[in-house]
């Protein structure tokens, strides 16, 4: 009896001691896995342009902190799926991220909308979500606890033009939008920043996602004859109305889009037509936040290409959580949280301050202009490189 | 915001539109040789489509050929591709039920699709060639389309006239009117599946390097064609050839005035009423087709 209870004792350390090691190895694993942040982008279907700037800019930031020795000592991994620019699919992925990959940390998706259907699930789970690319009001008007925005909103982007527009005395806009969260936001804040310039709306449309015939829209433009055009856009129909306001002839004193025009390719895809044409944008080559022009650099350095303002958004958004995270010393949402609530820094993309709700009030626009094959910046004054070419000759008149 | 609508404006509407509607009127007959022959309906139609798309796009990015050039390639090369996929696939689901040629045709296409974001990436791109317009008074001509326009009109004309007069033609023809009776006939109908299927797939392809030369190419752009051509069979009715063309210059005025006097959310719509009326009213089509 007294073996049998002493062999019992021996076995029950035995184990103690197993679980202790399995305990140790365990830590000590966990210590050096990455910390996995899930992502979803949309690398196909109409955002596929712009959400692959955004999976760079992710990816910079990650490269950087690893090199940088990691996040909390431990390195920084994205696990990224592609959306297909689909809420749908977004919020499944989201589901499969936090619930299956066991990720620790989630950064948000490409775009308003999917920003605006991905971030239910983020909530839902208590994650904190840096929403990198989501411009829109409405996302912030819901209540979230965990959700974070970081550029500026949606009804500020065409605030440049506008402001240009009225300098120059002119009195008439017309405001088309593709009928999406963000472009409806952008559509409607630029209508409310016009009427306060005095100016007067003459037409206000909005097209579904995935057109690409406007030619009944611009038609209807060409006969009100606006001074003012202005196209809540992606890059698509950004690329497609400019061109068939080549068309149809459709001669504006200022034609500006406010998703799309940033971007490189679309002087690519419009080579003479892209002239004269405005668009807004969060962040330009010229701004002089610290770390702006390493981020130029290094940009070409790792991908090889020209990139527009989703690229330094994602990597800022990335930042800001890092930083957010180094100061609260945890992967704790509500300890993120607190941090990224009362946060006041500049990154590589501009300020970062929210208000309570986590909506952005600190980060400026930039408005510029397609000059000579080259986007110029025009607007604020403080960064701007030329004066604006103004007004935009009739199509007839161009060589 | 009700804007008058002028004289000038209408009829940019009806121009707009009827050079939409030749394009949609080549890119539909392939769509309905197909029907009206094997009663298969081609899914991958929209593919192939993006397939001549991108043909021209290389031709032109890669060695600065002239789109409509183009045209002598493309139209050939999905020729034969619509001849290896007849071979490969379709031919099993010749005469079976609607539902296997719908499984396979769109599995086909989202195959082909998904090939194409793969070597191509889903990057939009365009052929920057002819931009601008011509100005007649009131009425801007889009140099693109209406180039496009009159390459797809003058498509159309060969196709038909290959349809009327020539023997395979007419060959095709008495097999989608009767297909065991044109067998009994000596026709070789294996043989015509073979060739209808690589003439439909030459002009979807011929409607894809036109569309470039105006639109952005990108793998999912062949989607809208596939609802407009099955559209345009439908107006013009099943099977019958010359409804595909009036169908297809129907649909694009209809479009064009719709998207004129509505707001642009709802002139899409104008699109799938045409189509509910068309059945409800004359299931057989405008021009009375086979049922």
């Amino acid at each position: 009896m007294k073996g049998s209870s002493k062999a019992k004792e021996n076995l029950g350390w035995v184990f103690l001691l197993g679980l202790g090691l399995g305990l140790l190895i365990w830590d000590s694993a966990a210590a050096q896995a990455p910390i996995k942040v899930g992502a979803s982008i949309s690398v196909t279907g109409t955002y596929a342009k712009l959400g692959g700037y955004t999976r760079d800019g992710y990816l910079m930031c990650a490269k950087e902190i690893n090199d940088k020795g990691g996040l909390l000592g431990r390195k920084l991994e994205f696990v990224i799926y592609d959306d297909r620019s689909e809420t749908t699919t977004a919020i499944k992925l989201y589901e499969k991220l936090i619930t299956e990959d066991k990720v620790e940390l989630v950064m948000g998706p490409y775009s308003s909308p999917i920003t605006n259907a991905a971030s239910t699930v983020s909530e839902k789970y208590k994650k904190i979500m840096v929403a990198s690319l989501a411009a829109t009001t409405s996302i912030w008007e819901r209540g979230f606890k965990y959700l974070f925005m970081t550029i500026s909103p949606a009804e500020v982007y065409m605030e440049g033009l506008v402001e240009l527009a009225a300098e120059r005395g002119l009195k008439t806009i017309a405001v088309i939008n593709e009928d999406t969260l963000f472009s409806k936001a952008a559509a409607s804040g630029t209508i409310d920043l016009a009427k306060k310039k005095a100016m007067k709306v003459v037409m206000h449309d909005a097209y579904p996602k995935g057109t690409t015939d406007f030619s009944g829209l611009l038609i209807r433009m060409k006969a009100l004859n606006p001074d003012v055009i202005v196209a809540g856009s992606y890059f698509d129909d950004a690329v497609a109305t400019t061109r068939q306001m080549k068309e149809l002839d459709v001669n504006p004193k200022m034609f500006g889009v406010t998703v799309g025009g940033d971007v490189p390719d679309f002087g690519k895809q419009l080579g003479k037509t892209a002239e004269y044409v405005y668009g807004s944008t969060q962040w330009s080559d010229d701004v002089k936040y610290p770390g702006a022009r390493e981020f130029t650099e290094n940009y070409k350095k790792m991908f090889n290409r020209e990139f527009s303002y989703h690229a330094p958004a994602a990597y800022g958004a990335c930042q800001v959580f890092a930083e957010a995270i180094r100061r609260a010393k945890s992967l704790d949402s509500d300890k993120i949280r607190e941090q990224l609530l009362k946060l006041k820094i500049t990154t590589a993309f501009g300020d970062y301050q929210v208000d309570e709700r986590g909506f952005q009030t600190a980060h400026k626009m930039v408005l510029l202009q397609w000059q000579e094959g080259k986007r110029v910046t025009v607007w604020p004054a403080s960064l701007a490189e030329a004066k604006p070419l103004y007004p935009t000759p009739p199509w007839s008149q161009r060589k | 915001m009700p804007i008058e609508i002028t004289g000038g404006m209408l009829l940019q509407g009806v121009v707009s539109g009827l050079l939409a509607g030749g394009l949609y009127a080549m890119v539909a007959l392939g769509m309905a040789l197909i029907f009206g022959v094997m009663r298969v309906i081609n899914v991958a139609h929209g593919t192939l489509l993006m397939l001549g798309a991108y043909a021209t796009y290389w031709l032109f990015a890669l060695y600065g050929m002239n789109p409509f050039l183009s045209l002598l390639i493309s139209f050939p090369l999905l020729f034969v591709v619509g001849v290896i996929l007849q071979r490969l696939f379709v031919y099993r689901v010749v005469d079976a039920p609607e539902l296997s040629s719908l499984l396979l045709t769109f599995w086909i296409s989202i195959f082909i699709a998904n090939m194409a974001m793969v070597a191509w990436t889903a990057d939009y791109r365009s052929v920057e060639f002819l931009t601008g317009s011509f100005l007649l008074g009131p009425i801007a001509l889009s140099k693109p389309r209406l180039i496009s326009f009159c390459f797809a009109l003058g498509i159309t004309y060969l196709a038909f006239l290959f349809l009327n007069k020539s023997k395979t033609g007419k060959a095709i023809r008495a097999t989608s009117q009767h297909r065991e009776l044109a067998q009994v006939c000596g026709i070789n109908v294996r043989r015509i599946d073979l060739i209808t299927f690589g003439l439909a797939a030459g002009l979807a392809g011929t409607g894809g390097s036109l569309v470039s030369v105006m639109f952005s190419v990108f793998p999912e752009m062949g989607q809208i064609y596939v609802f407009k051509s099955f559209l345009v069979i439908v107006l013009g009715g099943a099977g019958n050839y010359p409804g595909a063309f009036f169908g297809g210059l129907i649909l694009g005025l209809v479009e064009g005035l719709a998207s004129l006097y509505l707001s642009a959310q709802l002139s899409e719509v104008i699109a799938y009423i045409l189509l509910v009326l068309i059945l409800l009213v004359r299931p057989t089509g405008l021009l009375r087709g086979r049922s």
